[in-house]
């Protein structure tokens, strides 16, 4: 039983990683007023562009994840010349580049070749000497180099959108992009800051399940996580940290379902593949529930930003 | 004195429509320059081109007699011109320091908060203004909320101030103090431009005055030599008189709004047994500074909310506080709501449809199955005429398309095409010219003589005094005093403050 | 986002963005009107834009224009149309349930497991031999309408109960569906004779079958529902509401039009309709239930309710067109080994073109020295 536990939990930083990867990414554009539903699109279009990265260079994990940020960095400017510049109903433009990727990706990575095929992977880190410890050694100090670097992430990205002039600028625009304007700061430019970067996020948690978690590509293989993602900065309040723990428990989840029939509990196998997407609709209506003092979402989100109001 | 900032020949329109032709403005340092016109004359427009948020399509900026190109409003702040707009750009989450560094870059956030709070406390102390730099702005007043626009534009470092209806959402006594902060600044050097349609503030308190009218600059005058007549003949051109009006009888109560109490999603309780009564022919104003529930009691009046507790009678409805649907359109109110675009109209829907959806249940134009358009066509067309809707060629043109002053027209002409008993009217002539107003007002009148019990909501104090038999004022979510027609203005600025 | 932000119809307004001090500025106006004519010109014209980019794509992948002219072609032929017929079925009554849900914004991307459930219950008919076999395809398609509305439903409801933003809330039920139907078919519902995930055939009393002139009666059961949709949303009462509800609901509630009662209810047909597009499918063309009758569907409905601007008679001549794209995006995966995705890419490409036009019908450009 306890080495079920231990399995269990080793494995949930890895779970956990792409979805708090893609919620930061995420919180991240929508706290600069863009709703973002791209997220199951682009951490497609990591995905194949880590393995495919991974499969032409012969390995080079690392190499690999970086392809897989500035992959999905690249498709964002899409979603950016279409919400910023266009501003058209981000409903409908979010929508479009989650088909559009997964049409895409669907179609290079049939054409190329890349499905099925095993990837390298990446090699865990060992923290030595706290490795060494029983239980404890191999939860937390001995997983693979991007759970740590999520971590970072996650305190940089805290320390830039809140104490720092960029993320006020940032904030500001997502809050009051009139207000924003009228103090100089340019509404298009952060907006455009924000969703690049954000998507470089995605694209990293995309590539992460690719090349490190699953090591190898198929259609469709982020399988609604992107989703989940954008119903967890809703329960985050599109706060960093809360992101996190919502990551976790969304990770612990998911890494439960193998070591069920691993541990020899019977459950209908595909009744137990649901349980991430209940837990998430589960997740909303708690959120739903216990929320009525009004939302805490950036005040100007979801509106294209026009300069002129006249009144 | 030099001239600080000038403005040549500025023509802007919007897809068509000319918002300025030709419109010229100077403003000298150390000098108080009035910029008086009506809702709609492009006061607020010209002042925009001048912060840098309008691109004009022809003329000239120029900034100490250099002519200035301006890219944006950051580039207008270079130049040391500084805008306090009418609806406050400030973030609201965020605090005092925040806004004000938003505007006023510095390299680092840290060091740039502590800088912030330094300049704020010296323009607050000059200014004798009580900021706390680190309270959140959504906590702040509405007059406080402008002493940080104001102190916002000063930490830029402005020169030209350019202050867009600052009085609007200010008490009597909030503006004086205003009106003296205004002269202050012109003695220290700044060339202020004071933007209203309110004849006594400019007398009060402008060195010179110029007037738009219809997008043009009619005129430039001594505000101090011209006569009020003069100036408000310049402004408005004809004025178009009140119809008179029979004194109030006194009927039977029609509506009896009982004890109600309703709390924002925030927690911050908007109404706190709110109660009062109106007769049959009667218009009962109610006075207030925005903010103290006025805005929720008409919501809650017309049927957009439902409060927590209390009764709204109605004379021939009963209590319908939280009736449904059927039950209010059984007791015929009319709803003037304060923001037409919000609850009054569908922009996108047209003008025959915003007409008819009064009367579509009761099957006037056809059963559930079949909607007669043309009957519904036909009735828009005359009641449109009836109203002097202007602006749309067909009924089937979008609503949207209709002025401030044209919709309301619509809006009236939809509700009252129904008879009502009880009329709720919410800031009616908000954002409306003279003449428009002046519809409006007419029409409210005829609903009274026609014995319409009618509530008038409105912060404009001269609409409140002009139109009620009786005036309630609301301070906090409550009536805290009555006053008969005709009333006294200064009492009932007391009675606003006293419980403030 | 619990409540997603509506765009209003806001007053005039500009935007003004310098490209360069020295080369002037850019303007863009807000138009106040255009008339029909021209607005559809922009719609015409970006769509056009979207097939050269989708055959551009193509022509990358290995497909050249010509190949695909002829394809595009073959469809148009007698035989092949008979197959466009019975494509077009399902997909017009998800293109319907999708207008019909985005028309009073309620954002319905379900439309798959609306399916599958409409599949799942009328295959449950079958499978447990309900009902006589003269009424057995009435009842399988009220079952299939039945179990398509109270799949959405469920979202409708935890919407307005606990605000569940129904974009995601939708969305998840699709994979928790299809997992769902998985269950049934690798398990109880599995066709004993063959080793695949699909239930046994269905009697041949439960078949749509062809009514003559290659007509399949799964597409009058599509043109059926064109028509009552059309009369519900352009001559009758509740289509006045709706454009008010649609429009600005808060004041729909206050002038009286009962908004909730109305939502839940074309919510509920909009469900239906995706219900009753499954048991079309499983019914006409698959003849079982299978794994995968449901896909791409979506996407299929949110782009032809978007084409059609939500108008039940436009959504008939879309999913027609539709179909006729799917029918070639079939061809080219058994013939040229070109995934079905690629259809998906098209349908994306093809919105995105469409939606980007609004800006081009919103605004006009202006050049300012």
């Amino acid at each position: 039983m306890s080495d079920f536990l231990i399995n269990w939990i080793a494995n949930v930083p890895v779970t956990a990683v792409p979805y708090a990867l893609a919620a930061l990414g995420l919180i991240i554009s929508e706290r600069s007023g863009v709703l973002n539903l791209t997220a199951e699109g682009l951490m497609l279009i990591g995905a194949l562009a880590g393995a495919g990265s991974c499969l032409v260079l012969g390995g080079y994990p690392a190499v690999a994840l970086l392809v897989a940020m500035a992959a999905a960095s690249i498709v964002s400017l899409l979603f950016v010349f279409l919400v910023v510049v266009l501003r058209i109903n981000q409903v409908i433009a979010g929508l479009s580049i989650v088909f559009f990727c997964q049409g895409l990706t669907g179609l290079i990575g049939t054409l190329a070749k890349w499905q099925n095929r095993q990837l390298t992977g990446l090699g865990n880190l060992k923290i030595w000497p706290p490795s060494d410890i029983p239980v404890i050694g191999r939860i937390f100090f001995m997983q693979d180099p991007v759970v740590y670097l999520t971590i970072l992430i996650f305190f940089v990205v805290n320390f830039v959108l809140f104490r720092t002039m960029l993320g006020l600028r940032i904030r500001a625009v997502g809050e009051n992009p009139a207000a924003s304007d009228a103090a100089g700061v340019s509404v298009t430019l952060h907006r455009t800051l924000a969703i690049v970067v954000g998507s470089s996020l995605i694209g990293l948690a995309g590539g992460y399940i690719s090349v490190v978690s699953v090591k190898l590509w198929v259609t469709g293989m982020v399988g609604g996580r992107g989703w989940i993602a954008v119903a967890l900065v809703v329960f985050a309040r599109w706060a960093p940290w809360p992101a996190l723990w919502g990551a976790l428990l969304f990770g612990c989840i998911e890494a439960l379902i193998p070591h069920v029939a691993a541990a020899g509990i019977r459950v209908p196998q595909y009744l137990m593949l649901m349980a991430p997407y209940l837990a998430t609709i589960a997740v909303m209506i708690w959120v739903g529930a216990k929320d009525n003092r009004g939302s805490q979402e950036p005040g100007a989100l979801g509106q294209p930003h026009v300069r002129e109001e006249r009144r | 004195m030099t001239l600080a900032l000038q403005l040549v020949g500025i023509r802007k329109s919007f897809d068509g429509v000319l918002a300025l032709d030709g419109a010229s403005f100077e403003s000298r340092a150390g000098e108080v320059h009035a910029l008086l016109g009506e809702n709609g004359a492009g006061k607020s427009s010209l002042m925009n081109v001048a912060a840098g948020l309008y691109a004009p399509d022809a003329g000239s900026i120029l900034v100490n007699g250099v002519t200035a190109s301006l890219s944006g409003p950051a580039d207008a702040r270079q130049h040391g011109i500084g805008m306090v707009h009418q609806h406050f750009k400030l973030v609201k989450p965020f605090t005092v320091a925040e806004n004000i560094l938003l505007a006023n870059r510095r390299p680092h956030f840290s060091s740039g908060i502590k800088d912030i709070r330094a300049a704020i406390r010296k323009q607050a102390d000059e200014l004798k203004f009580d900021i706390d730099p680190d309270r959140q702005v959504d906590t702040l007043t509405l007059a406080e909320q402008q002493q940080v626009e104001i102190v916002k534009v000063l930490v830029g470092g402005a020169n030209i101030l350019i202050l867009d209806e600052p009085t609007a959402v200010l008490t009597d006594t909030e503006s004086e103090g205003l009106l003296e902060i205004v002269r202050r600044l012109a003695l220290s050097g700044a060339a202020v431009v004071l933007v209203t349609h309110k004849l006594h503030e400019v007398k009060r308190c402008a060195d010179t005055v110029t007037i738009m009218r219809g997008g043009k600059t009619v005129a430039r005058l001594d505000p101090r030599l011209a006569s009020a007549d003069k100036l408000t003949e310049l402004t408005v051109g004809q004025t178009v008189p009140l119809p008179p009006r029979t004194r109030h009888q006194g009927g039977p109560t029609r509506l009896n709004v009982g004890a109600l109490t309703y709390a924002r999603g925030d927690g911050r309780v908007m109404l706190n047994h709110t109660s009062f009564h109106v007769c049959a022919g009667e218009i009962y104003g109610i006075a207030g500074v925005s903010g103290n529930g006025q805005a929720e009691l008409a919501e809650a009046l017309i049927g957009a909310i439902e409060p927590a507790s209390g009764e709204i009678w109605v004379d021939s409805a009963g209590d319908i506080s939280c009736a449904n649907n059927d039950r209010r359109r059984e007791a015929a109110i009319a709803a003037i709501p304060a923001d037409r675009y919000a609850y009054a109209l569908a922009g996108g829907l047209s003008l025959a449809d915003n007409f008819a959806i009064a009367h579509i249940r009761s099957g006037r134009y056809g059963g559930a199955t079949l909607v007669n358009r043309s009957a519904m066509r036909r009735e828009a067309v005359a009641a449109i005429k009836d109203y002097d809707v202007q602006g749309a060629r067909s009924v089937n043109q979008k609503a949207s398309l209709l002025s401030g002053g044209n919709a309301q027209k619509l809006v009236i002409a939809r509700e009252f095409s129904r008879e009502p008993n009880v009329v709720v009217a919410h800031s009616p002539s908000r954002g409306l010219d003279a003449r428009a107003c002046a519809a409006i007002h007419q029409r409210l009148i005829a609903a009274r003589e026609r014995g319409a019990a009618i509530v008038l909501i409105s912060e404009d104090l001269d609409e409140v005094l002009g139109l009620s038999d009786r005036i309630g004022v609301m301070t906090r979510g409550v009536i805290v005093s009555e006053f008969e027609r005709p009333a006294d203005r200064q009492a009932i600025g007391r009675a606003m403050v006293d419980h403030a | 986002m619990h409540d997603l932000p509506r765009q209003a119809v806001s007053p005039p307004t500009v935007v003004s963005a310098p490209a360069s001090r020295h080369f002037g500025r850019i303007t863009l106006d807000v138009r106040q009107d255009l008339s029909q004519w021209k607005q559809a010109v922009f719609v015409g014209g970006s769509l056009i834009l979207g097939l050269a980019v989708s055959v551009a794509i193509l022509a990358v992948a290995g497909i050249s224009p010509v190949t695909l002219g002829t394809e595009l072609a073959d469809v148009l032929n007698a035989e092949s149309l008979r197959g466009v017929l019975v494509q077009a079925a399902p997909l017009i009554l998800v293109g319907l349930g999708a207008s019909l849900a985005f028309k009073i914004g309620f954002w319905n991307l379900g439309l798959e497991g609306q399916m599958i459930l409409g599949g799942i219950f009328a295959a449950a008919i079958s499978i447990y031999d309900i009902g006589p076999p003269s009424t057995r395809l009435l009842m399988m398609g009220s079952a299939a309408a039945v179990g398509g509305a109270l799949w959405v439903l469920l979202v409708a409801l935890l919407k307005i109960r606990f605000r569940v933003n129904e974009i995601i809330a939708t969305l998840l039920l699709n994979y928790v569906a299809m997992y769902f139907l998985f269950h049934l078919l690798y398990g109880a519902w599995q066709d004993a004779k063959t080793a695949f995930p699909q239930s046994s055939p269905f009697r041949p009393f439960e078949r749509l079958t062809d009514v003559g002139y290659g007509i399949n009666s799964g597409l009058i059961i599509a043109v059926a529902g064109v028509l009552v949709a059309g009369w519900l949303v352009h001559l009758s009462r509740i289509g006045f509401y709706a454009r008010f509800i649609s429009a600005n609901p808060r004041m729909a509630k206050i002038v009286g039009v009962p908004v909730q009662a109305m939502t839940v209810c074309i919510i509920a047909a909009s469900g239906a309709c995706a219900g009753l597009a499954g048991f079309v499918n499983v019914a006409s063309q698959e003849g079982r239930l299978t794994q995968s009758f449901a896909n791409g569907y979506v996407f299929s409905g949110v782009l032809i309710a978007f084409l059609s601007r939500n108008d039940p008679i436009v959504v008939a001549v879309v999913g027609f067109l539709i179909a006729m794209l799917f029918i070639t995006g079939q061809t080219l995966q058994v013939f040229y080994q070109i995934p079905f995705t690629m259809v998906q890419l098209i349908e994306a490409i093809i919105v995105m073109a469409v939606a980007s036009s609004e800006f081009f019908i919103r605004h006009r450009i202006r050049w300012i020295r």
